[in-house]
């Protein structure tokens, strides 16, 4: 630690510059600069190292202790609200539901993109935009006719809908897009002429080389299914299939549930996605820029 | 003769190429068509009827917007949704700006900064509200009680002040959201070449300067497209003051999607208006886009 404290910091890249850091007031800056940074991480990280920690006390501690920090790190605690409330069940469903999401997300979404941006067919345009445009609209609105569609087909109480409601999704397709639109031609020319057919270039040549932008989707619908509930608890709701998130807006809105109970359910449901972000961490920001500054 | 032949059959070949590449795209676009599409037309045209249980029964004409413009809930929705914008343009528009400027000027530790701020985007937002329903708690083990007894300040009762809860729920998707816009601002940012920074210094502008004149109009594209859709996103703000406050105390924080799902699921099954609550939505913000449109079209002629 002492030994990098002592290195030569990088070269500035911001509005600051190395030629300024010698006045005074800049160096005072600086260190109003870090401050700020330093509130912004404790502000974004405490309600999740405080939710970890009261997830340790028991309801009587949770209810009377004004400390931040529990009495004593029990994980038994833990363990006792994920085998009472039987959260295994909904972690396992939760997984059925994303497994599914992801499967339909790639398949899907990556073979209208292939259409859209390597085979162009006549009149493609119109999809394109139709696809584009879908980005744009408030998805939120078509939940009640969806819903009734849903019931209509009788689908409801199983994941067929949600699978399949991964397969449409507009900026899945877009980024899918964007990686196609990237490859050279040539390649493609070649599938064609060696006698490949439309699916065996996608097969053969355009999956394999699609690896990344495989892996971003994948991780964008793992995490969108593990966090989506309002389609899921209208479609799942009350059957032997609710998610853990459906779950836990059931738990929020019966009061049915011990607050101690609660905040450890809060702390599974928040687990999967933390773990994922570790894994993934440079490939989740680095998108997010990609797609935030294209889309 | 052969040569006109192999043109030919290319020609039929390509037709068929044309059909199956649309075969391939096909489920896809049906699934579009299903989940998206399809519904957004639907409830243009449920909006015009009652409904029965989950069928459509009688075509009103526009009864179901005139007893939604009739209902006192309806307009406090209205001006909710009004004030979650106006609030989320005051804290969640500036804020990642602000950050991705501050993170942008440290050189160390940087990496962390940005990681730390993008962890809540990442957590699930159910999760996240009920979290702070026990921080914003009345009692005084209320995280944020806690904190202000420190000072010596009473426990305060925050989610039920009909002033106070409309800011705190744009202050948590603020809390949620402003790392990874604050990112997307950096890589903007990052785009600025570092020349201009040198140039503006030999002229003798200083760091205010250069941010006013260098920083700012380098990411104000990015940021008034951002603005556009952080305006599209909250005005469908609904599950946030739906778990956090169940849209009270006394509808203060009831906004117009809450209100359309309270008539489709909060028991009323009144499907029709709430189509029609969705439509209305729906065409406030064709408005907002529109006018966004028009400005940056303006914006560009005048700099060209």
């Amino acid at each position: 630690m002492k030994d990098y404290a002592f290195k030569k910091p990088p070269p500035r890249t911001g509005v600051i510059r190395d030629f300024d850091s010698k006045s005074v007031s800049v160096k005072v800056g600086l260190v109003v600069i870090y401050f700020l940074c330093a509130l912004i991480a404790l502000v974004s990280l405490f309600p999740v190292v405080w939710a970890f920690l009261a997830g340790f006390k028991d309801l009587e501690e949770f209810m009377s202790s004004t400390s931040f920090t529990p009495q004593t790190i029990d994980f038994g605690v833990y363990a006792h609200t994920w085998s009472q409330l039987k959260i295994y069940n909904n972690y396992l469903n939760s997984f059925y539901h994303v497994a599914g999401s992801v499967v339909c997300a790639l398949i899907f979404n990556g073979l209208l993109a292939y259409g859209l941006a390597i085979l162009k067919p006549k009149g493609y345009k119109i999809a394109s935009s139709l696809v584009m445009l879908s980005l744009l609209m408030p998805a939120t609105i078509s939940l009640v006719p969806l819903f009734i569609n849903i019931q209509h087909l009788h689908l409801g109480g199983f994941f067929t809908p949600l699978w399949l409601a991964a397969g449409a999704n507009a900026f899945y397709v877009v980024l899918f897009r964007q990686f196609f639109e990237s490859f050279p031609s040539s390649i493609i020319e070649a599938s064609r002429i060696d006698g490949c057919s439309s699916l065996k270039t996608f097969s053969r040549i355009v999956l394999p080389l699609s690896k990344p932008i495989c892996v971003v989707v994948a991780i964008y619908a793992i995490n969108g299914a593990w966090s989506d509930f309002l389609l899921p608890y209208l479609i799942l709701g009350q059957s032997d299939w609710e998610t853990v998130m459906v779950r836990l807006y059931t738990f929020s809105t019966q009061q049915t549930v011990n607050s101690d109970d609660l905040m450890r359910a809060v702390v599974f449901a928040m687990i999967p996605p933390i773990i994922l972000f570790f894994v993934f961490q440079k490939k989740l920001t680095e998108n997010v820029v990609v797609s935030g500054i294209k889309g | 003769m052969e040569k006109t032949v192999r043109l030919k059959r290319r020609g039929g070949g390509r037709w068929a190429q044309h059909l199956t590449s649309w075969l391939i795209m096909l489920p896809s676009l049906v699934l579009f068509a299903f989940f998206l599409w399809g519904p957004l037309l639907q409830s243009i045209q449920m909006s015009f009827y009652t409904t029965r249980n989950i069928n459509l029964e009688k075509f009103v004409w526009l009864n179901n917007y005139i007893s939604i413009f009739k209902s006192p809930e309806f307009w406090t929705a209205f001006t909710n949704t009004l004030l979650y914008t106006a609030w989320s343009l005051l804290i969640g528009f500036l804020i990642p700006i602000g950050m991705a400027l501050v993170i942008g000027e440290t050189t160390r530790a940087k990496g962390f900064f940005r990681t730390a701020s993008y962890i809540p985007n990442i957590l699930p937002g159910l999760a996240a509200i009920i979290l702070y329903t026990a921080f914003f708690s009345a009692e005084k083990t209320g995280v944020i009680n806690i904190i202000l007894s420190w000072f010596g300040v009473e426990p305060q009762q925050y989610l039920s002040e009909m002033g106070l809860v409309i800011p705190l729920v744009v202050a948590i998707s603020t809390w949620k959201g402003a790392g990874a816009t604050a990112l997307i601002y950096m890589a903007g940012l990052s785009g600025v070449n570092p020349e201009l920074y040198e140039a503006a210094t030999i002229d003798g502008a200083g760091i205010w300067k250069r941010i006013r004149h260098i920083t700012l109009p380098a990411i104000f594209n990015l940021g008034s497209t951002l603005l556009i859709l952080q305006i599209i996103s909250i005005f469908q703000i609904l599950y946030e003051p739906m778990v956090l406050t169940k849209g009270g105390p006394n509808n203060a924080s009831l906004s117009l999607m809450l209100q359309m799902w309270r008539y489709a699921f909060g028991g009323r099954m009144e499907f029709g208006k709430a189509a029609a609550t969705g439509v209305i939505i729906t065409l406030i913000l064709l408005v907002f886009t529109a006018v966004y449109n028009i400005v940056n079209r303006r914006k560009t002629d005048w700099e060209a």
